[in-house]
């Protein structure tokens, strides 16, 4: 090492240069080379090569034909003959001028027409208006907003809630907040559509298990854990989640959560789960199928329902532990990018809870009913009740297929007619057939098949 | 339902399929045929606080504005502050910024992976290298040009200021080679050994 008393001298310098040994100047030299090549570099791009010869391109446009901007439908395909409804829809809904009783809507707890929600419904509308023009984040929050989610984070004993402006929305921007590409999620077959979109916008690896099947599930997450065994590395960064709705929506079944809370504490996996009508339906206070099964809700990750169903409002909530719901104040989707909820279905929502808090019996009192008519329709030959005894959304199946989809939906929709002709609104159960078959298992689909559904008051 | 594109099974579809999918996906940037591609009016541009449509800001960071020179005003920086430091002769400050410069340069760009914030594409980088995220992997860009450039210069300066001594040469050119080789287009997404692999 040269002393601090060594003068820098240029002289000195240059003089070393001409000393150099010839290895280091080849060596500069060649990396001026490299500077040179550099410069006059084209860019490009990595994946650049085309495996076609243009000949070949030719003759690929020269086969192509374009879709029809109109594809031809059939004349009674469902989406052009719908039925009117006038009124607002309640007990009895007025269907093609003729009044029905009501068992196609949503409308657990009967709150649809109740006269404390529309009073708090008219005077939140005369005092904030009709929309609120903008989303959360852009002068789109209302006192009632931060009310409603405080109101739901005390009923649902979880720390905080956020709220969505529309219910299909609300799953469909929560797993994408947190499940991201190179995560699993391990989902039911049977989950609603809105999950199974929120899935797809996630770009996470999906694992299907059968529906409610437990053992299945399990085999996953085994087979899972012995990827993880073999590259520990990948796994530490892979984050495992589990998607389970509390009443499945296709099937009107209840998730069996003790077990599955186990087997999140046993594979390391988040349980998500979608409440949407489980809430205000099961349990005894309506708190879902936490309280139904009795499980400490900080077991948990993330619980999401809508708002549509028990609670008579529109939009849809997430609750959850703070540092889990905070992140998607930045991260869902639907929340920052959205509206936020009218101000007038908000106190419509708070007004519903309050009901909801102050007669605990009603709870009872759904599933009573619920009960009865499962046994009531038992007897009907020719259809068979799927779904849970206390569930209020169930489905009736043909007890056999006559084989062919579109035959059964024909005898269906005759069925739903009939009803009609007689004052029960009935209707049957919508799918985006070519959507849904992105499901794996195209058998569940099938299973499924062509329901009509009686939504229990 | 996975991580990839669902791609149709018309002609149109399969000729895409033909270009071959390697695992690093990167978006479709127009090559550019000249070889210093200038400053194109969208390079400078710092969207900052704006409402941009970059999926991936990160890939533009080295082409904003300012920043080549922030860039050499940096090491000028870290060159006087070891200049200033009492018992470094002139040939081991040279080594010194040298070898501080490329370990900085190769932590920096082909160490840390990922973003350090949520990107619209639900994580396509996480696995990627600042390097290999820059211009959405397009390579031989005018950054990844004169990021390529600058340690080259380094050495030359430092080999020219330390006398060409054979001590002072193995820590510089080893030094120099850990942070040319990552940059090649060979190595775009090679881990060696695993290492840094996830």
């Amino acid at each position: 090492m040269a002393t601090v008393a060594e003068q820098w001298v240029l002289v000195e310098m240059v003089q070393a240069l001409y000393e150099a040994p010839a290895y280091h100047l080849i060596l500069e030299g060649i990396l001026i080379l490299w500077i040179i090549r550099l410069l006059f570099s084209k860019t490009y791009k990595l994946q650049e090569r085309s495996d076609l010869t243009v000949k070949e391109k030719e003759e690929l446009i020269e086969e192509w034909q374009p879709e029809p901007l109109v594809p031809p439908v059939s004349k009674d395909h469902p989406a052009l003959n719908y039925n009117i409804v006038s009124g607002p829809p309640s007990h009895n809904i007025v269907v093609n001028g003729k009044e029905c009783i009501n068992f196609a809507s949503f409308n657990f707890l009967g709150l649809l027409d109740n006269p404390r929600l529309k009073a708090a419904a008219l005077a939140s509308l005369k005092k904030c208006g009709v929309g609120t023009c903008g989303p959360r984040g852009f002068y789109g929050t209302f006192d009632v907003h931060l009310d409603l989610e405080d109101r739901l984070a005390k009923f649902m004993k979880t720390e905080e809630a956020i709220i969505y402006s529309y219910g299909f929305a609300t799953i469909a921007s929560a797993i994408p907040a947190y499940s991201k590409r190179g995560d699993i999620v391990f989902v039911d077959k049977a989950a609603c559509f809105a999950i199974q979109k929120g899935l797809q916008a996630s770009r996470s690896d999906i694992k299907l298990f059968n529906h409610n099947d437990m053992d299945d599930l399990q085999r996953l997450l085994k087979e899972q854990e012995i990827e993880d065994q073999k590259n520990p590395r990948k796994a530490r960064v892979t984050r495992r989640f589990i998607v389970v709705e509390g009443l499945y929506m296709n099937t009107g079944t209840i998730c069996p959560l003790p077990e599955l809370v186990k087997l999140k504490y046993r594979y390391k996996a988040r349980i998500f789960l979608e409440e949407s009508l489980s809430f205000g339906v099961l349990g005894e206070h309506g708190r879902g199928v936490t309280e139904h099964f009795g499980i400490d809700i900080d077991d948990i990750d993330l619980i999401s329902a809508n708002m549509e169903n028990s609670l008579a409002s529109i939009g849809g909530f997430c609750c959850g532990r703070s540092f889990v719901i905070d992140h998607q104040r930045l991260s869902g989707q639907g929340y920052c990018f959205s509206a936020s909820l009218p101000p007038l279905l908000a106190a419509a929502a708070i007004e519903a809870l309050n009901i909801m808090e102050e007669n605990p019996g009603i709870f009872a009192v759904l599933k009573e009913k619920c009960k009865r008519i499962h046994k009531a329709l038992q007897g009907i030959s020719g259809l068979k009740v799927v779904g849970e005894s206390i569930s209020p959304a169930f489905h009736l199946q043909l007890e056999e297929s006559t084989g062919c989809r579109e035959r059964d939906v024909k005898l269906l929709q005759e069925i739903v007619t009939q009803c009609m002709d007689r004052g029960i609104a009935l209707t049957l159960a919508r799918y985006l057939e070519k959507e849904e078959k992105y499901l794996p298992p195209p058998s569940i689909v099938q299973d499924l098949q062509n329901k009509i559904k009686w939504w229990q008051w | 339902m996975g991580g990839g594109d669902a791609d149709s099974a018309s002609p149109i579809g399969r000729a895409q399929m033909g270009r071959g999918r390697c695992f690093l996906e990167t978006a479709g940037v127009e090559a550019s045929a000249a070889p210093q591609a200038g400053r194109a009016s969208e390079a400078g541009r710092m969207n900052v606080g704006v409402a941009h449509s970059e999926v991936n800001p990160n890939t533009r960071v080295m082409n904003s504005r300012g920043i080549w020179l922030a860039y050499i005003i940096l090491v000028g920086l870290l060159h006087v502050v070891l200049l200033s430091i009492p018992f470094f002769s002139i040939p081991v400050v040279w080594t010194l910024t040298n070898v501080i410069h490329n370990l900085a340069m190769y932590v920096f760009l082909h160490t840390v992976k990922g973003t350090p914030f949520e990107t619209p594409d639900q994580g396509k980088a996480r696995l990627l290298t600042h390097w290999e995220q820059m211009d959405y992997g397009l390579q031989f860009t005018s950054s990844r040009k004169f990021l390529s450039i600058s340690p080259i210069v380094l050495y030359l300066l430092a080999s020219f200021y330390t006398k060409y001594d054979a001590a002072h040469f193995l820590i510089n050119t080893a030094s120099l080679l850990s942070v040319l080789l990552p940059k090649l287009p060979q190595f775009h997404g090679v881990r060696l050994f695993g290492i840094n692999k996830y």
